[in-house]
């Protein structure tokens, strides 16, 4: 069965990025999509993806507010979550673990890291 | 003639011995025999055996002839018996030449009168029988048959004209001469005229299941009917040169609608083959467009192209090229996200292997995809006009970056020296310059008066304070923009005066 990754994302071609590399990749990977944080929690709930790639800032709903809301909720908290970031700074990698993201990924991004990153984090 | 004949033959005799050629005899009355039980292929099998025993055996040709035409005869299924008038003349025959009549006659009545004529032949006479009867069922028939018949009668006939080749051992004597130069002629002309017309019913058999045109196969037929019918011909009629040459004529139709039919088909299978390639290749692009596919669909897709009949190497070419083509659009795709990326020439990298495109395959490749990069990104020319180096860099370099080419000048003279040469799209102008060069204002004057280059978008670049020197009276494919500026603001202008350029064209 293939694994789920939703990927929340406001801007459009970074979603096409990651799915273009994702497809790539030939992983059994099924990529869902949401455009804000809030959109996210709701597809978390509905699909329970294996993992989450959130980037902090969005419209409606950022991130560093919706990971926590998923972190509280007894049925997302299980699933790992990657900050998808262009925010590099050593100060926002240690607010994001704080929060509860597994790892920091800075924007712009290396699709083989990225790669590499998921397949981690799938154990595939 | 008849004693002629007989010397003639008894003259050849000694070539091959008397037991030979006895034996020889032995195999025509069999053929004879087996002629008459319509068992044609046993009767040419003795007649062959016989023309090895005694290859001067004349009448085994005729023979030969004899048993074609009684095949054809049987075909038509003619109800008329061949074998029985025969058999009836024969007898009758033989006996006024008989030379060697003691001889041939004690077989004869054993097996029958037709039998005879065979046995003659080898030394002369006897065989006269058969011609005789011949005659009368061939007259009638020759005309509707093929080569075949006309033998037979020949050898009545030769007397009276001369064509008949094989089928006259007896009258060879007289006709020698005029017969043996004819002769060669006329069977090598039959002969070829034979392959020609077999050729062609060859391929007309092939043809109608390739579904071919039909119009050509009927031609031939006609074609090849006419040539046999002239072949059966030439020998009665007297002028045999002139139907000689229609023959060569007609086959040499015949030929060239051959060839002709030969070039339909051709095409037809060319037009086919790139129906199934273009079939295949575009099997091929789905399971290449995300990467090189599994070893197993490969294998399956390269098994369903050889099943098309697809030569292995075409079948190589078109998954390297769709390979390559893929490869070269998920390159495109990347580098219009570059600024996404990390870095452009590690993710180009890690594409190569998504595409198993080798070192090699992408140096062979390399101008064709930065050409394709080029030509995709390419919006058009700017012609920047600043003096000042350190900023005319920047904005040129982060305008290559957008997709345009562009090309430098110093100050406005300089800009008027390029601007012929270039054709710009765009214009960027600062808008003062140092002493003693024409003003970025005074700049956009000449060009307004250049009916040429009045209506190239044109963008001032200027300092705040420099706003006010700006006459209101800028038209709406001119603007400016003030020091200094972000891109995003300078490609939002630029957008505007390309509008209103556009606006203008559709105006004209």
């Amino acid at each position: 069965m293939s694994k789920i990754v939703l990927l929340a994302e406001d801007d459009e071609d970074n979603r096409d990025l990651v799915q273009f590399v994702l497809v790539r990749s030939k992983m059994d990977i099924e990529l869902i999509v949401a455009e804000n944080g809030k959109q996210a929690i709701e597809m978390a709930k509905a699909k329970m993806p294996n993992l989450i790639l959130m980037d902090m800032q969005m419209p409606v709903m950022d991130g560093w507010t919706a990971v926590p809301l998923l972190k509280a909720d007894a049925a997302t908290q299980g699933i790992p979550v990657i900050a998808f970031t262009a925010q590099a700074k050593p100060e926002d990698r240690a607010r994001t673990h704080e929060i509860g993201c597994v790892e920091h990924y800075t924007k712009p991004m290396d699709p083989e890291e990225l790669l590499a990153l998921i397949q981690k984090y799938l154990k595939l | 003639m008849n004693a002629k004949a007989v010397n003639t033959a008894r003259s050849a005799a000694p070539v091959v011995t008397q037991k030979d050629k006895d034996a020889a005899k032995q195999c025509l009355i069999l053929a004879d025999k087996f002629l008459k039980e319509s068992s044609f292929a046993e009767a040419r099998g003795e007649v062959a055996k016989a023309q090895k025993l005694d290859p001067t055996n004349p009448y085994a040709y005729a023979f030969l002839d004899r048993i074609s035409y009684f095949e054809e005869q049987k075909k038509k299924e003619v109800p008329k018996e061949p074998p029985a008038p025969q058999k009836i003349e024969a007898p009758v025959s033989p006996s006024p030449y008989v030379i060697e009549a003691p001889k041939v006659e004690p077989r004869a009545p054993q097996v029958s009168p037709p039998l005879k004529n065979p046995e003659p032949k080898a030394e002369t006479i006897p065989p006269k029988p058969t011609p005789p009867q011949v005659k009368k069922e061939p007259t009638p028939p020759p005309v509707e048959k093929k080569p075949e018949s006309p033998p037979p009668p020949k050898p009545v006939t030769p007397p009276v004209s001369v064509p008949k080749p094989p089928a006259h051992p007896p009258p060879p004597i007289d006709h020698t001469s005029s017969g043996e130069i004819r002769r060669p002629k006329a069977e090598d002309v039959v002969e070829s005229s034979r392959s020609v017309i077999a050729d062609v019913l060859a391929s007309r058999t092939k043809p109608p299941a390739q579904a071919n045109p039909p119009g050509i196969a009927d031609m031939l037929q006609g074609l090849s009917q006419s040539v046999q019918h002239h072949t059966s011909n030439a020998p009665r009629g007297g002028d045999v040169d002139t139907k000689l040459d229609e023959m060569k004529r007609q086959i040499e139709m015949l030929t060239n609608a051959l060839e002709q039919e030969r070039k339909v088909r051709e095409e037809m299978n060319q037009q086919q083959l790139k129906g199934v390639i273009s079939q295949v290749r575009s099997g091929l692009e789905k399971a290449w467009a995300n990467g090189a596919p599994k070893n197993e669909e490969i294998e399956k897709l390269h098994d369903r192209a050889v099943g098309l009949g697809i030569p292995e190497d075409v079948i190589n070419t078109l998954n390297r090229e769709v390979k390559l083509d893929m490869y070269s659009k998920a390159v495109k795709e990347v580098v219009s996200k570059q600024n996404l990326l990390r870095n452009s020439s590690r993710t180009l990298e890690w594409l190569r292997k998504v595409y198993q495109v080798s070192l090699d395959e992408y140096l062979e490749y390399e101008s064709k995809f930065l050409m394709d990069l080029v030509a995709d990104q390419y919006k058009g020319t700017i012609l920047l006009v600043s003096g000042d180096e350190k900023s005319s860099k920047q904005v040129s370099q982060r305008l290559k970056s957008m997709g345009y080419a562009v090309v430098n000048a110093t100050s406005p003279e300089n800009a008027l020296e390029k601007i012929e040469k270039i054709n710009p799209h765009f214009i960027l102008c600062e808008m003062e310059f140092s002493q003693g060069y024409l003003s970025g204002i005074k700049f956009l004057h000449v060009l307004r008066a250049n009916s040429k280059f009045n209506y190239i978008p044109f963008i001032l670049m200027c300092l705040p304070n420099e706003v006010s020197q700006l006459s209101s009276d800028l038209r709406p494919t001119e603007g400016y923009i003030q020091k200094p500026f972000e891109m995003e603001g300078l490609n939002g202008i630029m957008n505007e005066k390309l509008m209103a350029f556009r606006q203008y064209l559709s105006s004209l």
